[in-house]
């Protein structure tokens, strides 16, 4: 065989009868990228392109043995808070905060949310459609901070990456993370033309729990 | 009637998370962070709600990290077989080293795929938590493009129409 034919694409009308597409050259690259870190043996892991320039590449390898006694113990548990902090499970690495990676994601959750309220055109109704809002996830919305306690978090935009108990971190466009509190907050989501306004004080629950509990009306917030 | 209603948006919520993992992936396979986390909100929302995943999307997710399991980005799969060459595929999470160990037989089938554990067979009325199984099966479409997971999106606004028709 020869080597031009590793990275060439297939052609089409082959792909339609197999039922394949070939992805861009930049997502291809990622992925084989991705992939050759995750497969290879552990002390290769830092030099993937000097891997790559050479021919032959061994992907299975023989894994060092562990004592079984140990892991019969601990086979089908969890992880516990401190192995969780130990990994950074959920910490997103900086060369993953990227603007233009998220915009899909927007996109999905759009998408999400046109189902959620059923079609959303001028005649739904606001009130049921706030009342779903409650509900609903917030992954992947452009959020504003139209007002705050703190006037440095005004004006601030971003899509919603991660939701915690306090805290809502966004991904601006100039490629930043941003933290914001919850507690003084008021955020802004558009969908479609309809504006709504989130009022942080009343969020401050993990994005899971608030699936499930009833929100009270108590009180009224000043701002 | 109102806590199947309440559910099914939950089920939305359940979908939307799932296919922003595979979302997530798709754009960068390395991103493991963000994935898990998604999936780790859709576990905790089913344990609150105590809600029924089909076994086709629990089986794609970590037991122990909540990562979403794709093989070959996040996952190795091999065969395996015992000494009683009974064969098995087994899925290895890359990121903390739990495998899962399914069986390969074709003469068994999981109890949802069962014909009796169909609703349907037992009582006639119920036909709305299997359309959001369906739905949940659905999810496996998360690294589609765009315009397959638009279709997608177009069944689930067919579905309020339809289970509104058998209320009445």
């Amino acid at each position: 065989m020869e080597e031009a034919f590793v990275g060439a694409t297939i052609p089409r009308d082959l792909g339609k009868i197999v039922g394949v597409e070939s992805k861009t050259r930049f997502k291809a690259e990622a992925f084989t990228k991705a992939f050759l870190k995750n497969s290879l043996k552990q002390p290769w892991k830092h030099d993937l392109k000097s891997m790559l320039s050479h021919k032959a590449v061994l992907l299975d390898y023989a894994r060092p043995k562990k004592d079984k006694s140990k892991r019969k113990k601990k086979a089908a548990k969890g992880l516990n808070a401190r192995q969780k902090k130990e990994m950074k499970i959920f910490q997103i690495k900086p060369e993953h905060q990227r603007y233009e990676l998220f915009l899909p994601l927007h996109e999905l959750w759009r998408q999400y949310m046109i189902d959620l309220c059923g079609g959303l055109g001028p005649m739904s109704s606001p009130q049921s459609v706030q009342q779903k809002l409650v509900k609903a996830d917030f992954h992947g919305a452009i959020l504003t901070v139209i007002r705050s306690k703190c006037p440095s978090y005004v004006g601030t935009t971003g899509i919603l990456v991660q939701e915690f108990k306090h805290v809502f971190k966004l991904i601006t466009k100039e490629d930043r993370l941003k933290v914001i509190p919850k507690r003084n907050c008021v955020f802004e989501v558009e969908i479609n033309g309809f504006v709504s306004h989130l009022y942080g004080n009343k969020f401050e629950q993990r994005a899971g729990d608030r699936s499930a509990k009833k929100m009270k009306v108590r009180g009224s917030i000043d701002l | 009637m109102a806590a199947l209603m309440k559910d099914k948006e939950a089920y939305q919520r359940l979908n939307f998370l799932y296919q922003a993992a595979h979302c997530v992936l798709s754009q960068n396979p390395e991103n493991t962070e963000l994935a898990r986390f998604y999936c780790f909100t859709q576990k905790t929302i089913t344990k609150r709600l105590v809600l029924k995943q089909d076994p086709s999307v629990k089986r794609t997710i970590c037991k122990r990290c909540c990562s979403p399991l794709i093989p070959g980005v996040t996952a190795t799969t091999r065969q395996r077989r015992n000494k009683r060459k009974t064969r098995f595929t087994v899925m290895r999470c890359l990121s903390c080293g739990q495998s899962k160990t399914l069986l390969n037989d074709p003469e068994y089938s999981l109890w949802v795929d069962r014909p009796e554990a169909q609703l349907e067979n037992q009582k006639q009325t119920d036909q709305v938590p299997k359309d959001n199984k369906k739905n949940l099966k659905n999810k496996k479409g998360g690294q589609l493009p765009p315009s397959q997971s638009s279709a997608s999106t177009q069944q689930q606004q067919e579905l309020p129409s339809t289970s509104g028709s058998k209320q009445d």
